[in-house]
């Protein structure tokens, strides 16, 4: 039987690569999607327990996902194991590189946090100078969020504010806010700092994921076909075109190679696989920028301060409890100088309790402290923007293969000077907003997490109109590979301070609509 | 001989496989009857057993094995392990109607812990056992194990350092043992199948991570090869 044929080959099933599909498949584009890893089944390979119940009482398996934070002994079998698909870094600069393989990839687990991007990221030199722009702005991408932000029932409340764009939210009244989100709230509008809401995808049925909300569209018009556990290592090109023309795959049980032959090809396996996939193909890089200006998030800092009024429990109805949201506040105006450039938001959290760790006590005193502050604390942390730097890079690291014999990435990342500034300034204009509402500081941290951590990376294939400085063009177009797409977060020029996805989502859609009509066009 | 093939293709044959069907269909008298030619009817028996169905395979009730013997304490010596016992009974004592560290047998859990974690988490435990214990031989003259309330107070206290995040331990040698074994134990403890039967309609205990909650299964796994 001859094998099927299909238009355009997706690498990847996350957001991305599921709205790539969606899009594609919705134009009569036939699309075959690999998946690196297999579909999880919630009903099979889901089961509730108690910490007792498992192996090592609920601490991680010792030695396991040693630079994935977020793991423990409930979730660890979600995560990439480092020893199958390792990579390498600098002794003195660990990497946290945070991956999921099933099926939906990273989108059956995100935090779900939906903001765009404004112009203060996409046009940062006429701001503060620093770094490049990127080749479109907000109004370019402003539809496109409008269309992501209705199939991901994205809530939030429109403020009208330049750094924090308003989106097409789903209408919804927010509970009133508590006693103490009013006061702190109160207290940072005084200083100019404007204080909204939290903004999130409420998706459908608790599940905001490619695998229900793109994945299913694009199936059911019959032109998407998913192969699990199909692990791609490179992606192939004509030596007379010089076009992708397929990609070979390696099947991650049998380890059995395949090739498959497509008209185009999208790369959508994540940030860092889809750029490793690149690198080990050896394709697309004439720039030479390929696998540089890797960026992500800072997540760590933070304050925590107790309310006395509702300590030992005293706490009356209305007081604790809520949340807030501040968008980016710093450095919004040239006449803003200050030794950092870029900024942070912050998220504020009512009603949370004490960590153990925030005290040098132990036993029956301990106790009676963590008891006193339960329910009595506002938290506020932080999620801050790195600036996109050359050295900051990832590279083959050709003494090294993962379990199919793949070379790895190595990764180097580094914190500067601007990194430290800015996340001390977040943590003292906490901590002194905090001390103003008269509430009793019990931690306070500028410390910041890995590279990472935040699992956001973006960057190392970023955008451009010069092809000699960027790797694709706005439209996530290879310059080099006419036919060539890579639709994740690799594009990104600088990252904000905002969770990437809806950007990301936003970014696919526009790239695939723009590839399907050149395609129609018989311009790929 | 029949009967003796069906119990050999129950051993070698997955559940539900063709194999298994056709062993089933052998013992079916009428397939007996229907081979050697000669039909005899007996009216009183069935005329065909039931295939094999997954759900009727009984699913038999098991325990843990912690509710049926003890862990074999065998990583540290007997004076470290008296130490950590002593570091228990101390970090996490039982409290109002929780049990403490003893109770929950967290030492002994953690002797199997760092038995099978990395090289450097032991060297940390075991050097900083240690270093208790010679720091209490030095000032008291006795062990760790038979100090006093004061006395391990004396010892302890400088050694406690606040730490605004969990992962963020001290360079010190020994004050980032006692972190890691404060942390470790009160872990151990909260986790325990003792706690939660004292928390019964309070499963998620807070400020300890997550003492219940959905436990995702090996997913596809790849086999070694």
């Amino acid at each position: 039987m001859a094998v099927k044929q299909y238009d355009v080959l997706i690498v990847g099933s996350g957001h991305s690569g599921g709205m790539a599909a969606k899009i594609l498949t919705a134009k009569g584009i036939s699309c075959l999607m690999l998946n690196a890893g297999p579909q999880a089944d919630y009903e099979r390979d889901r089961t509730f327990k108690s910490a007792y119940e498992l192996p090592y009482r609920g601490f991680n398996e010792p030695g396991r996902l040693p630079h994935v934070f977020q793991a423990n002994e409930f979730n660890a079998n979600q995560w990439v194991d480092e020893k199958e698909i390792p990579y390498t870094y600098p002794p003195d600069a660990p990497y946290n590189w945070v991956r999921v393989r099933l099926l939906g990839g990273r989108s059956l687990f995100w935090a779900r946090q939906s903001f765009r991007l404004s112009d203060y990221e996409f046009k940062p030199r006429e701001i503060d100078g620093s770094g490049d722009d990127w080749p479109i702005s907000l109004s370019d991408m402003a539809p496109y969020y409008s269309r992501v932000e209705e199939i991901f029932r994205v809530v939030g409340r429109k403020e009208g504010w330049p750094q924090f764009p308003d989106g097409n939210f789903v209408e919804m009244n927010f509970p009133p806010d508590t006693e103490t989100i009013k006061r702190f709230t109160e207290l940072a509008n005084k200083q100019g700092i404007q204080v909204s809401k939290w903004r999130y995808s409420m998706g459908r049925n608790g599940l905001a994921s490619s695998i229900n909300l793109l994945l299913p569209d694009a199936l059911a018009t019959g032109k998407l076909d998913i192969v699990e556990n199909a692990i791609v290592r490179q992606v192939t090109v004509d030596k007379n075109t010089g076009l992708a023309n397929g990609a070979h795959f390696i099947d991650r049980h049998s380890r059995r190679e395949m090739h498959v032959k497509t008209r185009a090809v999208v790369l959508a396996a994540g940030t860092l696989e889809s750029t490793r996939l690149l690198l080990n193909s050896n394709i697309g890089n004439s720039s030479g920028v390929m696998g540089h200006y890797l960026i992500d998030q800072m997540y760590g800092v933070s304050v925590v301060a107790a309310v006395p009024e509702a300590c030992g429990g005293k706490a009356k109805p209305g007081l604790m409890g809520g949340s807030s949201f501040i968008p980016r506040f710093r450095n919004l105006k040239k006449s803003d100088k200050r030794n950092f450039i870029k900024g942070y938001c912050v998220g504020i959290r009512s009603g949370a309790g004490a960590s153990p760790n925030f005290f040098p006590l132990y036993g029956e005193e301990l106790q009676k402290k963590l008891d006193s502050y339960q329910g009595a604390c506002v938290e506020g942390s932080i999620f801050g923007e790195r600036v996109p730097r050359y050295e900051n890079h990832v590279r083959i690291d050709k003494n090294v293969t993962d379990k199919w014999g793949i070379p790895v990435l190595h990764i180097e990342a580094r914190d500067g000077e601007n990194e430290r500034n800015l996340c001390k300034d977040a943590a003292d204009t906490l901590d002194e907003l905090f001390h103003e509402a008269g509430w009793e500081r019990i931690c306070k941290t500028d410390r910041v997490n890995p590279p990472g951590y935040s699992i956001h990376e973006v960057g190392t294939c970023r955008m451009g109109n010069d092809p000699k400085t960027s790797v694709l063009n706005k439209w996530c177009q290879s310059h080099d590979v006419k036919n060539l797409f890579v639709v994740d977060g690799a594009s990104f020029v600088t990252c904000g301070w905002q969770n990437p996805t809806m950007t990301i989502l936003s970014l696919s859609m526009r790239a695939s609509e723009y590839m399907a009509d050149q395609m129609k066009q018989r311009n790929i | 001989m029949k009967r003796r093939n069906f119990v050999r293709s129950l051993l070698v044959a997955p559940a539900g496989s063709a194999a298994l069907v056709a062993a089933e269909d052998s013992q079916h008298p009428n397939t007996q009857a229907h081979d050697t030619g000669k039909p005899s009817p007996k009216p009183n028996l069935p005329t065909r057993e039931r295939a094999f169905r997954a759900e009727n395979v009984p699913k038999l009730q098991t325990v843990q094995s912690d509710l049926t013997s003890n862990g074999y304490q065998h990583f540290f010596t007997i004076t470290q392990f008296a130490t950590l016992s002593k570091l228990g009974a101390v970090l996490m004592p039982p409290m109002k109607d929780k049990p403490g560290a003893l109770d929950a047998k967290a030492p002994e859990f953690l002797d199997f812990l760092i038995s099978v974690s990395p090289l450097d988490r032991q060297e940390v435990y075991g050097v900083g056992l240690d270093k208790l214990n010679a720091q209490a031989t030095d000032r008291f003259h006795k062990p760790f194990a038979e100090l006093n309330a004061t006395q391990v107070d004396a010892i302890l206290r400088p050694l406690l350092v606040a730490r605004p995040w969990s992962e963020d331990f001290p360079d010190d040698p020994l004050k980032n043992f006692v972190a890691r074994v404060h942390e470790d134990l009160r872990k151990a403890t909260v986790n325990s199948r003792e706690w939660a039967d004292s928390s019964k309609g309070h499963p998620f205990a807070r400020g300890f991570g997550r003492a219940s909650g959905f436990y995702w299964r090996p997913i596809d796994p790849v086999t070694e090869s």
